[in-house]
């Protein structure tokens, strides 16, 4: 396993070996999250835990930071400037945020999905393939094959892996880029918005990819669509926005199992959003 | 607090208005089903058919609208627990409806047969237990109050043990024949008015579900230690 060594101190993040066990240990302990951008606050004193090979999703109202919070788990808020983060992400016990921690290695570990397909202007092959030569992986034809069918896209495009991923349908294109974060061996994958693009019937395609991944994914999806956080996931954070003397901010307000979440939550405010008696 | 789905509670409260209708109907039903085979009125005993065909004309149209909120609103939360026993209450009302047809139909087969004014009293009993039932059940329903549909197993328990009893009195009408084949008739009766108030027991159950998103019949609630404690 790639790790960067810094001058100090050397901390790895592990490539654990996916877990087949019927237990779902915890992969993420979020505690104190609290991330401001420049002097506004997005979200505050987020605690939260999530477990291996669940699909976890985060809902709420627009501004209310579950997408801040998504993109602390592969430490994305790293790419914005003044972008300040607090409290604490161990995934499997680490801080990710240890200085010591190389947050490249995190982010192939830890893979994401984006609200856009994205694929690269390349081939299909490479596009998948792109990732695992960096990760110094030798079978790119066996990598680009695997991963291609586990994300049921390989049928499709098995006799054109030469032509362009620009050129497949939205559906398509946002397969190949599960099929792309999938070829880096990831143990997560981290999903904002990622059928917000597609039409009802990519979007199914897409929600069945995921409950037949999770067997051997993390999966934690950040959407609007609360039919489908209820359809596809096995816990659900609800957050909300706290209106305070210093500003708007972000808050979870409600994590439970799904079922719990969308039939008798507990928090009133919960209620109110998920049954549409809200502002 | 804005509703950004108030078309959707419009409709959810035009369909709870419906069951509430039906339960209406249902307690008059009783009353005139249980005077129609005490007093052997059979006018009385036909006005509760037709009372159980707008019944059943209200629970068909009931039914397409519930298939149609679900399709199109996929309500959660609260709204889904609602809709859950809105389901529910309508079926157990359409079927206490059934029951009081069935007590009516003995009015008109017994027509001309001797009677036993000891279980015409126990029958007018009965009604006079069942009836509170159903109304306490529905009342717990309209103010969302578990406790109050909690009281339901205890007003149960005096309608069950006449019913258990039934047939004793019926032993003791001794042996003319066409005595003995109203007071059979009676034990159908009887029968029928224990299962409505199992029914309003069941609605109670329904009730406590809706207000605290937890499924328990109340003999499983009293083993669990939960509830008012019968």
């Amino acid at each position: 396993m790639e790790s960067v060594t810094k001058p100090d101190r050397e901390v790895r993040v592990e490539a654990k070996p996916r877990d087949t066990s019927d237990s779902h240990e915890t992969v993420f302990e979020i505690a104190g999250l609290t991330v401001t951008y420049g002097s506004v606050t997005a979200v505050e004193g987020v605690n939260l835990d999530i477990r291996s090979r669940e699909i976890t999703a985060l809902i709420g109202p627009s501004g209310c930071g579950k997408s801040t919070v998504l993109r602390c788990l592969n430490r994305m808020n790293d790419l914005i400037p003044s972008a300040r983060v607090g409290g604490k992400v161990l995934y499997h016990g680490i801080d990710i945020y240890d200085p010591g921690v190389d947050p490249v290695e995190v982010r192939r570990r830890i893979g994401m999905v984006f609200q856009k397909p994205n694929p690269f202007p390349k081939s299909i092959y490479e596009n998948v393939a792109y990732g695992a030569r960096i990760a110094g992986i030798r079978d790119l034809d066996g990598v680009v094959e695997e991963s291609l069918r586990k994300a049921a896209l390989w049928d499709e495009v098995k006799d054109k892996l030469d032509t362009s991923g620009m050129a497949l349908s939205g559906g398509q294109q946002q397969r190949l880029c599960i099929a792309r974060a999938l070829a880096t061996d990831p143990d997560v994958l981290l999903m904002d918005e990622p059928c917000s693009a597609l039409d009802p019937i990519a979007t199914l395609r897409i929600e069945e990819l995921m409950l037949e991944l999770k067997d051997e994914y993390t999966f934690v999806i950040v959407t609007h669509n609360m039919q489908q956080a209820a359809r596809v996931s096995d816990r659900t954070a609800f957050f909300s926005i706290e209106v305070t003397p210093q500003g708007r901010r972000g808050r979870l307000v409600e994590y439970d199992r799904t079922e719990k979440i969308f039939t008798s939550p507990s928090q009133k405010e919960t209620e109110d959003y998920i049954t549409g008696r809200f502002g | 607090m804005p509703d950004v789905r108030s078309h959707f509670h419009q409709e959810l409260e035009r369909l709870e208005q419906a069951v509430l209708d039906v339960s209406d109907r249902c307690d008059r039903m009783i009353g005139m089903a249980v005077e129609a085979v005490c007093a052997g009125d059979l006018e009385l005993a036909e006005r509760v058919v037709a009372e159980d065909n707008e019944i059943d004309r209200i629970y068909l149209d009931s039914h397409d609208r519930w298939i149609e909120l679900m399709a199109r609103q996929q309500p959660m939360g609260s709204d889904l627990r609602l809709m859950s026993v809105i389901l529910h209450l309508n079926v157990t009302l359409e079927r206490s409806g059934d029951q009081c047809v069935n007590i009516a139909k003995m009015a008109q087969v017994t027509e001309g047969l001797p009677r036993s004014e000891r279980i015409v009293s126990q029958i007018r009993e009965m009604g006079d237990l069942v009836r509170p039932m159903l109304r306490t059940a529905v009342h717990a329903f309209i103010r969302r109050d578990a406790e109050e549909a909690r009281l339901l197993p205890a007003m149960d328990e005096p309608v069950d043990r006449i019913n258990r009893n039934m047939y004793r009195e019926v032993v003791a009408c001794g042996p003319d024949p066409k005595l003995l084949e109203w007071a059979t008739r009676m034990m159908m009766v009887s029968r029928a008015l224990e299962r409505i108030g199992d029914q309003a027991v069941d609605i109670g159950e329904q009730v406590v579900f809706l207000v605290t998103g937890e499924y328990h019949e109340f003999s499983e609630e009293a083993f669990l230690g939960r509830g008012g404690g019968d």
